[in-house]
């Protein structure tokens, strides 16, 4: 576990620093040669950021220095469900997210936002309680949607499909 | 001066206004502790009704909305583990593990106390000594800014939990976060799509970090078994928490009043500061962060310490710290009166009747408090696998608000998976908060700092205020150092 | 269930989206790119009350600020050209596409409705500088580049445009004989020349005023085309021969996406020809510190002079290739 996190903090670290930095931030100009450009501090940042994925990797090699880099064992957090249902859970959720930000544009927020609620309530398995769960479901959407959409005159997307078709 | 106070009160204390301020507090409160719901929307929300009151009855308003979203923030922080707004982060760490164990009366009165008494010192403080605040804040250029920022960037070593290398990671990656957007000097920086170009915000990088998470957790490992509902149980701070408290709720009372007079610190600053020195000074340093009544009065004294703080600089000088002071100073000119010097010319008795009224404000937050507390706890008793499909439900509409684009929700979701890995590798979350919140002041007043000296790095100890925060945040280091080090031999 | 449920929600939306007979049928958004409480804010507001009356619906202001205002922009090009969502513009929208080659919108990618106000900006000095005049100032920066520095929010902002041209008025180099510091909006520019970090400024006047009136600051001169009825013995830019300096000066206007209907120009442009009589919008602006400009300069026309302006500005100063 300390090995795998201290490499991933290192590489990612350096990927912003050898990629992103170099083609996302430039450095304008005009800024006078004294003044610190806008990349000084991101750079200084990362750089730190990977000495410091690379201390976590070294200090798990050795036994006594593993306690500095590891505070505690993350498995105790998981419990014993096997890997593949934890992934497929994850996999879920983030794919529930990925199809909201989808189907805004389509379906419209409120729409989108029951179906998303829907989608969670499945996945944390409260599921079980229907009724409740849809009630709260259809609900809570359509109060926020109006609230939002009457008092702070939020401008909610409608969704071309509905649009579409005419509503 | 009491003469003109007197005065001021009898203006002052009519129905109306205690019914407006009443009104302002009690909304406050409950918008500050929907998650999702900050402090900026609701004064954002009051401001068309403005336009139709009263100057002094508007104002008071949109200062008690303020008040009462900062105190409504540590609501939800204790009892959903989400922060209703940005300053109630750190109350977070000490308010959820005390709800865990029953003691979420307890946590949630600790707050209110102390949320009362750093409004009501700030208050005071506003009042009286609002002259030489304000000139302390002028005093503030860009190195001693900076200097306080690294001096506030310490706490991170407070709230790393278990390990400062991987807290201090965790600053890091909010401190790369942070600068995503628009420089100072006008350009783009890490712009990957167009939306970037506006950088990330606080709110939904907050809340997507504390409570989405939450439900990937209950979701991947469906760890069912705190399913029972929590008992709001031990409901009272004794008398010996009180006294064991007092001495955090004070200092946090005047971290706060001070970083609430400088403009653009703010509350969430102020209120982790004050929150690392409550935990340095404590007898009980080992128990922060697993439920210590102290942090709790450290963090929200602090918070609520700026409320009355933060109008001095747009009283006296006529400038905004924040978005919210900024709205209040477009409610004074929407009546025809200019904060600044010259508002205390011209305005005087205006000015009195605000005071008298924003003390008055802080007994209203005390009763909006304790009533909204009793109706708040049965939160606790919503079992989490609904709760928090609801929190989230409730972030996704209220972020979206905030700015009216999809964009917002998707940095909301993007990071709440990020926080997510952040929890599986065991890296804590205040730390990122932390810096991400300080990470513009720190880097914008570095390189103002250097521009103003062309390049010369001595200008960052060039004055006396410099010295003190330098040395306080050099002390800050040598003591967590030490206290390390004693750790790994352990 | 679920079908009895998401019919139900459709039926809402429905009825919240009535369909447009005549122009307005529904409230009209005003989005203002910047954050609540600033001047642009306060125009939004200002504009929006005065309208509502001879519009029949209320327009609804609603903030969504992000990337100098270019964000809220961007949205509302992108919006249907209904009529019912429109831009309050500020100079940025002519000034960004000028001084940023990828703006995310061009200075033209709108229907022009109406201008609003002009907001003079002033230069000055903290009350203990020595410099009593423009040309004192000048002098001071002459005698050793780069040592004085000013506030402004940002290189290719309109407040670091004001003192750059100045400098280019009198052929020093705009970008280094006095050193730029960035700053984040009015407030905290006020503070650093109150503070005596910065030696001098040149901003809008709203955040200037209460301390010029206080004695604190010193105006040295405005940047308006006429001379400010609150300062009458400030001179302007034009008066002291500034050329470029002369020109520099903030605005609002009312935008809408591109390729808006007639029928909704025609009622705005009623609308306008109203508000520009109405005492409670001139005396708004008279509160802001801005002249309203209503019906005294084809949009269209102004905002290209503006773009081209500033283009030639940028070009000049070395911002762009």
């Amino acid at each position: 576990m300390g090995i795998t996190r201290g490499l991933v903090i290192t590489v990612l670290f350096g990927i912003v620093l050898f990629l992103l930095i170099p083609a996302y931030v430039p450095r304008p100009r005009f800024i006078p040669g004294f003044a610190p450009p806008p990349d000084m501090w991101p750079r200084t940042v990362s750089m730190f950021g990977m000495a410091l994925g690379i201390l976590l990797v070294g200090l798990s090699f050795s036994r006594k220095t593993e306690s500095i880099a590891d505070p505690e064992d993350a498995s105790a957090i998981r419990g014993d469900t096997p890997l593949v249902a934890l992934l497929t859970r994850f996999g879920w959720t983030v794919l529930a997210f990925a199809l909201f930000i989808g189907s805004v544009m389509l379906l419209g927020f409120l729409l989108s936002s029951i179906l998303l609620l829907m989608a969670m309530l499945i996945l944390t398995g409260y599921w079980r309680h229907k009724v409740v769960a849809a009630i709260v479901a259809v609900a809570l959407p359509l109060v926020l949607y109006l609230f939002f959409s009457s008092a702070l005159n939020t401008r909610f997307p409608v969704g071309s499909l509905l649009k579409a078709i005419g509503i | 001066m009491l003469n003109d106070l007197l005065v001021a009160f009898q203006a002052v204390a009519t129905l109306e206004n205690f019914l407006i301020m009443a009104a302002g507090i009690w909304g406050g409160v409950i918008i500050g502790a929907i998650p999702g719901m900050t402090g900026t929307m609701a004064v954002t929300l009051a401001l068309p009704f403005t336009f139709y009151m009263q100057p002094i009855p508007s104002i008071l308003l949109l200062v008690a909305l303020y008040k009462g979203s900062t105190y409504g923030g540590s609501v939800s922080a204790i009892l959903i583990k989400t922060p209703g707004t940005a300053s109630a982060a750190c109350t977070t760490l000490d308010g959820y593990p005390l709800a865990q164990q029953g003691k979420a009366g307890k946590a949630l009165n600790m707050a209110l106390y102390s949320s009362c008494t750093g409004d009501f010192i700030s208050n005071l403080s506003l009042i009286f000594i609002a002259a030489p605040l304000a000139l302390l804040a002028l005093r503030i250029g860009p190195p001693e800014y900076f200097m306080l920022m690294i001096f506030a960037l310490t706490t991170v070593a407070g709230v790393s939990g278990r390990s400062l290398l991987l807290g201090l990671v965790s600053a890091c990656l909010g401190l790369l976060l942070a600068t995503v957007g628009e420089d100072m000097y006008g350009s783009f920086r890490f712009d990957l799509t167009m939306d970037m170009q506006s950088g990330l915000a606080v709110a939904p990088v907050l809340i997507g970090l504390f409570a989405i998470p939450e439900l990937l957790k209950i979701i991947v490992f469906r760890n069912n078994q705190s399913h029972k509902p929590m008992q709001l149980g031990d409901n009272h701070v004794t008398r010996d928490e009180l006294r064991r408290s007092l001495k955090a709720m004070l200092k946090g009372s005047m971290i706060g009043v001070v970083m609430g007079a400088i403009p653009g610190i703010g509350p969430s600053a102020a209120a982790f500061s004050s929150y690392g020195e409550a935990q340095r000074s404590s007898k009980n340093r080992e128990n922060f962060g697993k439920g210590e009544l102290e942090g709790i009065a450290a963090s929200e004294s602090a918070n609520n310490g700026c409320c009355g703080s933060t109008m001095i600089p747009l009283l006296a000088l006529g400038v905004p710290g924040d978005v919210i002071t900024g709205v209040m100073l477009g409610a004074f000119m929407i009546h025809g009166m200019t904060p600044g010097p010259m508002l205390f010319e011209n305005n005087l008795n205006e000015v009195y009747m605000l005071f008298i009224g924003m003390l008055f404000s802080s007994v209203l937050l005390f009763g909006a408090g304790k009533a909204t507390m009793r109706f708040f706890s049965h939160i606790s008793r919503i079992p989490p696998g609904l709760m928090a499909p609801i929190v989230l439900a409730l972030c996704v509409f209220g972020i979206f608000s905030i700015s009216n684009s999809m964009y917002d929700v998707i940095v909301l979701l993007a990071m709440g998976i990020f926080g997510f890995f952040m929890f599986l590798f065991a890296i804590p979350a205040a730390p990122f908060l932390i810096a991400f919140i300080l990470g513009p002041m720190l880097e914008e007043n570095l390189r103002r700092a250097l521009a103003l000296s062309r390049g010369d790095p001595s200008i960052l100890v060039s004055s006396p205020i410099t010295w003190l925060f330098a040395s306080l945040a050099i002390f800050v280091v040598v003591v967590t150092i030490r206290q390390q080090l004693k750790k790994a031999k352990a | 269930m679920k079908l009895t449920f998401s019919l139900a929600a459709a039926t809402l939306l429905a009825a919240s989206t009535a369909y447009a007979q005549s122009y307005p049928s529904e409230p009209v958004t005003l989005v203002v790119p910047y954050g609540p409480g600033g001047a642009s804010d306060l125009a939004g507001r200002a504009l929006a009350e005065s309208a509502r009356e001879y519009l029949g619906q209320p327009v609804t202001v609603v903030n969504q600020a992000g990337a100098g205002g270019m964000t809220g922009a961007r949205d509302v090009t992108q919006a249907d050209p209904d009529g019912y969502t429109l831009l309050l513009a500020r100079v940025g929208m002519a000034l960004s596409p000028a001084v940023n080659e990828n703006s995310s919108v061009d200075w033209d990618e709108y229907t022009f409705i109406s201008p609003l106000e002009a907001t003079p900006m002033i230069l000055a000095v903290a009350d203990d500088s020595p410099y009593e005049s423009v040309e004192d100032l000048l002098e001071g920066i002459k005698n050793d580049p780069g040592a004085m520095s000013y506030a402004a929010s940002g290189a290719t902002a309109i407040d670091g445009f004001t003192v750059q041209s100045l400098l280019a008025d009198v052929e020093m180099d705009p970008l280094t004989a006095a050193t730029l510091i960035p700053y984040r909006g009015g407030g905290e520019l006020a503070t650093a020349l109150l503070g005596g970090h910065v030696d001098f400024l040149a901003i809008a006047a709203a955040s200037l005023m209460p301390h010029i009136e206080s004695g604190d600051m010193r105006p040295l001169m405005v940047f308006s085309p006429e001379r400010m009825e609150t300062l009458p013995e400030v001179p302007t830019a034009e008066e002291l021969g500034y050329e470029l300096a002369g020109q520099v000066i903030g605005w609002s206007a009312l935008y809408g996406p591109p390729d808006l209907p007639e029928d909704v120009m025609n009622t705005w442009a009623e609308v306008m020809e109203q508000v520009a009589e109405d005492e409670m919008w001139l005396s708004r602006a008279d509160d802001r510190g801005s002249i309203s400009t209503i019906g005294s300069v084809d949009m269209e026309t102004y905002a290209q002079e503006q773009y081209e302006f500033y283009r030639a500005l940028a070009e000049q100063f070395g911002y762009l290739e």
